[in-house]
């Protein structure tokens, strides 16, 4: 007899009662409904095979956070600025456009009809059941940022979405975004995830794009959450005819990070550009899961993951290419790397494609290696020290992807990052 | 400057160096011929300090201090520079930003200021023109995509950059054209001075031409079997190695027994 598999503990299924209109409050009952039978992944759970060990979640980090008197820590940002903290927008720490063809609007403020349509389309884009936790997102949401964009509607300036949780006691936090980019809008959304605090904390985040005929949409989403955050998001697309997405995700370790971004190409000649940088350390952890589904035909797809794991942390890639039988002369293109620092770290990574068109473009290639021997000898017989030709050889592994961020700022946040990580990692001497 | 005393080295356990005897004066230049395979890249790396060779025995010095005792940064910062037979491709890391870094650290270790960008920029497009590159391959990724004589060039613009005490040029010749050679061989020239001392490795006599060596060495089975005066490298030229009882391919020989 198999034993009973273990369940989501229920006390993840109690929303906090933030004011919500009443379909959104209806859709959170109907999903944590769906949710009472949950089993947690295990080692068996395909989806969550590497990872699974990683999930620890506690009752105690089932409570949603406080939001009550919580300001963040006044990022300065160039551009325009939504400030979430612990999952609830806090609008004196915002800064939004203010343009007639771009709506942004937190949930509580949508009027029931408006509710109503959002609670219709919320979760279209992801599959409940290869996403099991953006289920747990919307059984739990308590707020929640709808950014619309009228026909032609362009965002002059990126938009920053800082997602700050404090971590001064256990709890969870469940950020929402969803943006409908009409026809042929443009905008540049940057999401920032960030932590305070050293207690143990919960974020499970969902981030839905649907993109109408024509719409532009880059989307950079920069995980940098603390060591005592356990990170579960999600980010669903949907793209009609020659529309264009572009996401660039960076992302530092953690106790258990895990990101799924689904990408579905609906509309004939649509296109979506996928990078992706991961860098662990210590016991950190990461684990990305990409799927991009080609339904029309014309379609482009190209993705290029890099991951670098050094320590006994441990990173997963897995990167999905499902090319469906209607879609004819698809382009699909998917590259991962990766750089072992140390013996002691772990990469696993796993491309699938399922193609059932015949006439398709079809490429997709995995390496896993450590440092080139010879190109670390080229440079230290030029006099550059070990440590800054180890520097410049991991930096050249990402350099492309880096410098392919299309918002400076961004850019400069991650090479902060990246400088503390090889101060950490590679020793002077 | 540099002298080399019955040196042994090995690589995975097979001996390649087996008792090298060499020593060179400041303002010299010698030349190293010999056949494939005899161990004239194996003696430029271990001078240079490439790990992957073991020396078991045997001693050099550069001006009277252990070279061998020191890390491969820390010859190069004392003056010790090897351009590479076959120069490493780094994707990712741009050709002006590793020679910036190079002429920094070796300034730093001279105690000097670093070079900022605009002075390093000036420095290094009046050196690429004398070495007959664009600067544009300054922006590309160290040597990637360069043909084999961009490469070589780019090696000899290090070098002048660098200004070393001790040269060591490996086939620095080898598939270049004869405008090329012509630039290559101004370039090794303009490096020769008094207080530096250059060695060549070389297969070609038509670089001597141009670069006239005050000794010449023929290196045969990981021994220095013969030296002379740039005459040597002539009569090798017209006899071939078996006038000195030498295999032409020593690779040959060994991978048929
Ligand atoms: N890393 C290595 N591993 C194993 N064998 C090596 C290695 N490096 C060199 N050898 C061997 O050592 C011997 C000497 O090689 P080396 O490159 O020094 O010759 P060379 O005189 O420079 O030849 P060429 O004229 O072809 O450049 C060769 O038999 C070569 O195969
Ligand atoms: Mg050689």
């Amino acid at each position: 007899m198999k034993p009973a598999p273990i369940l989501l503990s229920t006390a993840f299924l109690h929303p906090a009662g933030q004011a919500l209109p009443e379909p959104l409050l209806a859709l959170r009952k109907q999903r944590g409904a769906a949710l009472v039978d949950m089993p947690m992944p295990t080692r068996k759970t395909e989806n969550w095979k590497y990872s699974s060990k990683y999930l620890k979640l506690t009752d105690e980090m089932a409570i949603s956070l406080p939001t009550e008197g919580k300001t963040g820590s006044a990022l300065a940002v160039p551009g325009y600025k939504v400030v979430f903290i612990n999952g609830v927008v806090v609008p004196e720490a915002s800064e939004y456009p203010d343009l007639d063809n771009i709506l942004i609007q937190r949930f509580g403020d949508l009027s029931d009809a408006e509710a109503s349509e959002l609670a219709e389309r919320l979760d279209s884009t992801l599959d409940a059941k290869a996403v099991q936790f953006a289920g747990l997102n919307s059984a739990r949401f308590e707020d929640g940022l709808i950014i619309r964009l009228k026909p032609g509607a362009v965002l002059d300036q990126p938009l920053f979405i800082i997602h700050e949780v404090t971590a001064d006691a256990s709890g969870s936090a469940f950020p929402r975004i969803f943006v409908d980019a009409g026809p042929n809008s443009q905008i540049t959304l940057v999401e920032e995830y960030i932590s305070s605090g050293q207690e143990s904390v919960f974020v499970n985040s969902v981030t839905e794009f649907v993109l109408a005929e024509g719409a532009n949409v880059t989307n950079i989403r920069l995980s940098m959450d603390g060591d005592t955050v356990q990170h579960i998001g999600a980010t669903g697309v949907t793209q009609q005819r020659s529309s264009r997405f572009e996401s660039h995700c960076v992302g530092f370790g953690g106790p258990l990070r895990r990101h799924d971004l689904r990408v579905r190409l609906e509309g004939k000649g649509a296109e979506c550009k996928l990078n992706g940088v991961v860098v662990t350390q210590g016991t950190q952890h990461y684990d990305n899961h990409t799927t991009i589904e080609h339904v029309s035909p014309n379609c482009n797809s190209e993705e290029t993951y890099r991951n670098i794991a050094t320590d006994k942390s441990h990173v997963v890639f897995n990167g999905r290419i499902h090319i469906h039988p209607d879609a004819q002369k698809s382009y699909a293109n998917m590259h991962n790397k990766n750089l072992l620092l140390s013996t002691g770290a772990e990469i696993d990574t796993k491309p699938e494609l399922e193609i059932y068109a015949d006439d398709v473009k079809c490429a997709h290639g995995a390496t896993i290696g450590q440092l080139d021997e010879e190109s670390l000898f080229y440079l230290i017989s030029r006099g550059i020290g070990r440590r800054e030709a180890n520097v410049l050889l991991t930096l050249a592994f990402i350099n492309e992807l880096v410098a392919q961020i299309p918002v400076d700022a961004v850019k400069d946040t991650v090479q902060i990052r990246l400088n503390q990580f090889f101060d950490q990692v590679f020793l002077e001497g | 400057m540099l002298s080399i005393k019955n040196l042994h080295a090995s690589v995975e356990d097979k001996e390649i160096l087996k008792g090298i005897n060499l020593d060179i004066k400041a303002g010299e230049v010698h030349a190293i011929m010999g056949p494939n395979g005899s161990g004239k890249s194996t003696l430029a790396q271990v001078l240079a300090g490439n790990d992957a060779f073991e020396v078991t025995s045997g001693s050099v010095t550069m001006n009277d201090e252990d070279l061998l005792e020191k890390a491969t940064e820390e010859r190069a910062r004392d003056g010790v520079f090897l351009a590479f037979q076959y120069p490493v491709e780094i994707p990712g890391v741009s050709n002006l930003q590793f020679m910036r870094t190079s002429v920094n650290a070796l300034r730093h270790h001279r105690g000097e200021s670093e070079m900022n960008a605009a002075e390093f920029m000036k420095l290094a497009r009046e050196v690429s023109k004398q070495v007959d590159l664009d600067p544009a391959f300054l922006k590309r990724g160290v040597n990637e995509g360069f043909s084999g004589g961009e490469k070589k060039r780019n090696e000899i613009m290090q070098a002048l950059m660098l200004q070393p005490k001790l040269a060591i040029l490996d086939e620095t010749d080898s598939g270049l054209d004869i405008d090329a050679l012509k630039v290559v061989s101004d370039g090794v020239n303009a490096l020769r001075a008094e207080d530096r001392a250059i060695l060549m490795v070389t297969h070609y006599q038509r670089l001597l031409d141009h670069i006239v060596p005050d000794f010449v060495h023929v290196l045969a089975e990981g021994k220095i079997v013969k030296s002379g005066g740039p005459e040597l490298a002539l009569e090798l030229e017209e006899r071939g190695y078996a006038w000195l009882g030498i295999k032409e391919d020593e690779t040959a020989a060994s991978s048929a027994n």
